[in-house]
């Protein structure tokens, strides 16, 4: 009885176009929009070198240790500067011209010339008081001991930044992956489409379709269970499906944790469900009010979770509302995946997963307690 | 008794649908239950299947109490629904494969059965339509072949033909008939009165949840003192011919709606060739006269005070 109702389940969910369309169809459709729109954030905030002159007089070739620190300064992909020599008309001309942001004239201290202020003048003023700095502390040090200049020359070209940003977990900083996962997160919770459809069919005082189940001799959880599972392997397949073209399409990293991120998708594919079915037991009006507060709660928790606003959920949980953060389905499930993304441990992801097991449990126990009448007070 | 019903009552509130309603059914009836809308017909089918609780009466199908856990008295009962229940994503094949597999495990013997229930309600030529696609009568004949595809023993059909055009209704009633003579027993609901006529060998009469009368249709029009319902067309005659016309014996009562004057009479010999006799004497001009025996309508309107179809 299990595969006859299983199989039939399978192909009238198969054909439903519009719960298709919104399980699968959209959130892929969303993926692939936030990955057109989003992919160009990243690009207004990468550093443009700066074209700059100098002015190149005696002084400036004589003056090795400038010469030298404007030179390294200006070579490489990640150069500060676009250098330029010039004479004194030359440089002036240019910065008229709009070519150049300034012009050096070197000396001691070294002059920056500018027509106006911004953020690129200040880069080389700042580069400049950098090395009128350096240069007179070398200047000490050399006075105090002349044997180890070439050491101190060395030294000047070995800095390093001890400092780097990356995630524990081994995925590159990314904010922008965020959005994805509360994505993913939606598409879970889109899920409740096919649990209102389960539902729905299987409650007499709703449909005479599930009033005809009744009556038939099957026993009515089995026949829900049959027929949800149905539904659920619809839609896990369509979330791996998701999931699938958001990494090797859109090439969105997930990190290295594989295995935790399709277990975070199949809880999040059974919380989803189980909502939709909770919904439809519960609320007994029109399936067109249902599918609102489908809706409704999924964006709703979407928006909490941060999919239009990154900050949200650190918004909601420095307003005390604790409430929200930890019983919104959405921010427990995209919350998961950052975790599995940035951390080397397990610990918030396990605090996430639990409280997300707690709602869904809430949920099956609830609908069971809706569904599980045998007689109804009215048809 | 394949079904019996005893005191049963229901209520909605301080609405009572179904107030000490008694019967009972035997094997090989089409038993009709007829009564408006609205009378209780439905809620009584409902409460039969176990979908719906009472609030007193017992109910027994097979000699067993119905119960929702009863799978092996389910396991014989058929039900078309007042409202088509398919799925609008299966097929014709499909739904009457898919209701039939809940009843039948046996795959050969399933289809054989979905086959012969397509053929039963000619749908052959749309067994791979949608449910959609088909018109009201096709579907009605789809909601009836999935709810007898796995030869129930015991067939409620609850109004399967509202809504449905004459000829449709037609081959359903001829259908009953013939799943009745193949030895299942019918329980059959309708407002209206002549399918019931049609095809009931019994019929049970309900108002406001109450059965008025129950019995075979002669018995049922025995019940009431109308022997005989004689329409006369006329543009002329006068109030003081109407008063001498109800003098007449067994006249019960004169109506008189121009053109047609409305005579009912009871029982007794004669009553058609009196009344001719006096609108001869009376020189009374007349277009067309008739003469009809009184109708389940007739009774019902005698015992409620109430049309049928108020």
């Amino acid at each position: 009885m299990f595969v006859h109702i299983f199989a039939n389940r399978l192909r009238c969910l198969l054909r439903d176009r519009e719960t298709m369309f919104w399980t699968f169809m959209f959130p892929l459709a969303l993926a692939l929009f936030f990955y057109m729109s989003l992919s160009n954030v990243g690009k207004g905030e990468a550093f443009q070198e700066i074209d700059v002159a100098v002015v190149n007089d005696s002084w400036y070739q004589e003056n090795q240790f400038f010469r030298t620190a404007l030179e390294e300064a200006s070579r490489g992909d990640d150069r500060l500067f676009n250098l330029t020599l010039a004479t004194g008309e030359e440089a002036r001309k240019l910065l008229d011209d709009g070519k150049i942001k300034g012009y050096i004239i070197a000396g001691d201290p070294p002059q920056l010339i500018v027509n106006e202020s911004g953020i690129y003048q200040s880069i080389i003023k700042s580069f400049l008081d950098n090395y009128t700095q350096t240069f007179r502390a070398v200047e000490k040090v050399l006075e105090n001991d002349p044997r180890i200049y070439q050491e101190v020359f060395d030294s000047l070209g070995n800095r390093k930044n001890y400092v780097k940003e990356a995630p524990a977990a081994g995925g590159k900083p990314d904010n922008l992956v965020y959005y994805f996962y509360t994505l993913i997160a939606m598409a879970c919770m889109y899920g409740s489409f096919f649990g209102m459809r389960e539902a729905t069919d299987i409650q007499a005082d709703i449909t005479p379709l599930a009033a005809r189940i009744n009556i038939a001799p099957v026993h009515k959880l089995k026949a829900f269970l049959s027929s949800t599972c149905a539904a659920l392997l619809i839609h896990l397949s369509e979330m791996m499906i998701l999931l699938a073209f958001i990494r090797y399409v859109l090439n969105i990293d997930f990190g290295p944790r594989a295995g935790y991120v399709l277990l975070t998708t199949v809880i999040g594919s059974i919380t989803g469900v189980f909502f939709g079915a909770f919904v439809s037991a519960v609320v007994k009006k029109s399936e067109g009010i249902k599918v609102g507060i489908l809706i409704g709660v999924t964006m709703i928790g979407s928006c909490l979770a941060g999919m239009m606003y990154i900050d949200m959920k650190y918004i909601i949980l420095s307003k005390n509302l604790p409430f929200l953060y930890w019983t919104n389905p959405v921010n427990l499930l995209s919350d998961a995946f950052y975790c599995l993304y940035y951390f080397d441990n397990l610990n918030r992801y396990a605090l996430n997963i639990g409280a997300l097991s707690c709602i869904t449990v809430l949920f099956c126990a609830l609908t069971y307690l809706f569904i599980r009448r045998r007689k109804y007070a009215s048809l | 008794m394949v079904v019996k019903v005893s005191n049963l009552v229901k209520r909605y509130g301080d609405l009572i649908a179904l107030d000490h309603l008694s019967f009972s059914i035997k094997e090989g009836e089409i038993f009709g239950l007829l009564g408006p809308n609205g009378s209780g017909k439905t809620t009584a089918i409902n409460c039969i299947l176990a979908l719906l609780k009472y609030d007193k009466g017992e109910i027994e199908v097979f000699g067993e109490p119905m119960t929702p856990e009863s799978y092996h008295i389910k396991q014989d009962i058929g039900i078309v629904m007042q409202n088509v229940a398919v799925y609008n994503e299966l097929t014709v094949y499909e739904n009457i494969d898919y209701f039939c597999g809940l009843y039948i495990k046996d795959k050969a013997l399933k289809k054989k059965y979905v086959e012969e229930a397509i053929e039963f309600v000619d749908l052959g030529e749309y067994r791979n339509f949608r449910p959609k696609k088909l018109s009201g009568g096709l579907l009605r004949r789809l909601n009836i072949a999935c709810g007898i595809a796995h030869k129930p023993k015991l067939i409620i059909l609850d109004e399967p033909t509202v809504a449905v055009d004459p000829q449709s209704r037609n081959r359903i009633l001829e259908g009953i008939k013939e799943l009745n003579s193949n030895g299942a027993t019918v329980i059959y609901t309708s407002h209206y009165m002549e399918e019931v006529e049609q095809i009931c060998s019994r019929i049970m009469i309900i108002d406001k949840g109450k059965a008025i009368a129950t019995g075979t249709k002669e018995e049922l029009k025995a019940m009431i003192s109308l022997g005989e319902k004689i329409t006369v067309e006329s543009y002329d005659v006068s109030e003081q011919q109407l008063a001498r016309l109800r003098e007449l014996p067994n006249i019960v009562s004169v109506e008189y709606n121009e053109p047609l004057i409305v005579i009912k009479s009871s029982k007794g010999k004669n009553n058609l060739e009196n009344v001719l006799e006096f609108i001869k004497k009376e020189n009374i001009q007349f277009g067309k006269i008739y003469s009809e025996l009184p109708t389940l309508n007739d009774v019902f309107l005698e015992i409620t005070g109430k049309e049928l179809r108020d």
